[in-house]
């Protein structure tokens, strides 16, 4: 049984066709990249994963479980830690991370003693009574991270969890992931940064313009999209996820780089 | 793991969401009702003749209880759940293992709370001043528990609609205001000359106001059963209205 397993996701807003028949399937226990440019469908893709953006077709399933069918049961497995820094706005992070845990049904007790193992885990613990508005940048992705772990998922999805952090905390990050992976924890992740998929993922799905147009180990997609023959673009580095990226895409990783954080209202 | 911990969780989240900043969510209503007592009561109300043998003063109160419930039902829900949508933390709510009632129930919750915490400890200064006690405990909880709720449903409803900060603050000042102080809080209906009479009775708010009236006072001017079944009714309608369109994802789901 895969871990995720979608079958021909389709997705339009209004005359934006986002998705356009996505079929993907994640193994138990697999690091999986999802790397794409701006707009390319990668934030919808999740987000119907998580039942936040209803498909017009198609049907994902969540270890066995279809997620429109049995969304509670679904939603339990999974945990989402978003672009936005979607926490509220005013209340302490301790607060946040307990009503977390309480969510997903531990109790009083098991969520203060998750919250407080997981702020000092990730460095947060003395800014514990403080709303977001008063953590730097890289404590609040670090606060998104930990509060997504605060229902101690089976799958763990993670939209481009280390953008706009520091060099140094991408690298504690790295390193925090790989090991919950090694514990048996799927994981998705989307992301810009191409040495991240390659040191990260064991397999990685490339979309484009709503469709899945390459999905293999990074190594292989190398050998199968590399150069082959082609002039090298000035600022690619041959040989690497770069170069597949930008033969499927047309797009170097810069161009792909904006994303938009604006409120659904 | 606890089934029902999820859902008090979310109760608990609400609480917390309006208590925490209980100098600016409940006690400035408190002292605003009051203030209203005291002007509208103790220095105008002389200058007016008594309504169904009662002192202006004592008259008003009731009313001002049931608006100040109204009011903060409307205004918490509105504002949680729109603050919710404004700063994404409601995808969190619908990412989790959640059911739309329980998330309703839960944002009503808080505006019933507030409402409630607001209604009677106004009713319970100003009586105590007054030395009056209360007619009907039974019915006065009644009609405030379903104000608050009709109105904590109206406060979700607007604040899924709600574009803007803009909107919501239309919503309260252009038509639950008026309706409110339309609704017999400050006068008795029956003063009202024949046209205006029935006008007044299209006021849902009307019932509302004045069945609060009656289990505080003991005195109302609609039928009481009309007023309860047309309180409960709505309250009723307007639950189930929220549930829907939670269940629709309407302007939470893309």
């Amino acid at each position: 049984m895969n871990a995720i397993e979608i079958s021909g996701i389709k997705k339009s807003f209004q005359n934006v066709h986002a998705l356009k028949g996505v079929d993907l399937a994640i193994r138990q226990g697999e690091f999986f990249g999802l790397l794409g440019p701006n707009g390319a469908g990668k934030t919808t893709l999740i987000s119907a994963i998580m039942g936040l953006v209803r498909p017009d077709a198609g049907a994902i399933q969540v270890m066995g479980l279809d997620n429109r069918q049995e969304p509670m049961a679904a939603k339990k497995l999974m945990a989402l830690c978003p672009q936005e820094i979607n926490v509220h706005t005013y209340f302490p992070i301790q607060k946040i991370m307990e009503f977390q845990g309480g969510f997903y049904g531990f109790d009083r007790k098991t969520s203060k003693q998750r919250a407080e193992e997981l702020l000092k885990r990730f460095g947060l613990w003395e800014k514990r009574k403080v709303g977001k508005f008063n953590l730097s940048g890289g404590m609040q992705r670090r606060l998104m991270i930990a509060r997504s772990l605060m229902s101690d998922p089976k799958i763990l999805i993670l939209d481009e969890p280390t953008a706009g952090v520091d060099v140094e905390l991408r690298h504690e990050l790295w390193d925090f992931l790989k090991t919950i992976n090694q514990n048996g924890r799927t994981i998705l992740l989307t992301t810009h940064y191409i040495e991240e998929a390659e040191q990260l993922c064991g397999r990685v799905a490339i979309i484009h313009e709503g469709k899945i147009v390459a999905c293999d180990t990074p190594q292989k997609l190398i050998v199968q999209h590399g150069q082959k023959g082609k002039p090298v673009r000035r600022f690619v580095r041959p040989g690497t996820l770069e170069e597949v990226f930008v033969n499927l895409t047309g797009k170097r990783m810069e161009e792909a780089q904006q994303w938009e954080m604006a409120p659904r209202l | 793991m606890g089934n029902g911990t999820p859902f008090v969780t979310l109760l608990r989240q609400e609480w917390f969401r309006f208590t925490r900043l209980w100098k600016q969510t409940i006690f400035p209503p408190i002292v605003t009702t009051i203030l209203f007592i005291l002007i509208f009561g103790f220095s105008l109300g002389d200058r007016i003749r008594e309504i169904h043998g009662l002192s202006y003063i004592l008259f008003i109160v009731p009313g001002l209880a049931a608006m100040g419930a109204m009011m903060n039902a409307h205004t918490n829900c509105s504002f949680a759940l729109y603050m919710s949508r404004f700063d994404q933390s409601i995808d969190n709510m619908l990412a989790a293992p959640l059911r739309s009632i329980e998330l309703v129930t839960a944002f009503l919750w808080g505006g019933i709370a507030r409402g409630m915490l607001v209604g009677l400890v106004t009713l319970a200064v100003s009586l105590l001043l007054l030395k009056q006690p209360p007619y009907h405990l039974g019915w006065t909880l009644f009609f405030l528990i379903t104000q608050t709720v009709f109105f904590g449903c109206w406060g979700i409803v607007g604040a899924l609609r709600a574009k803007t900060w803009d909107n919501l603050a239309t919503a309260q000042n252009f038509i639950i205001t008026p309706l409110i102080y339309l609704g017999g809080v400050f006068y008795s209906v029956d003063l009202l000359p024949g046209i205006w009479r029935t006008i007044s009775g299209f006021n849902p708010l009307l019932y509302m106001i004045d069945g609060t009236r009656y289990g505080v006072l003991g005195v109302h001017d609609l039928s009481l059963l009309t007023s309860a079944g047309l309180s409960a009714g709505m309250s009723l309608g307007m639950f189930a209205l929220c549930v829907i369109l939670f269940q629709k994802g309407y302007r939470l789901v893309r």
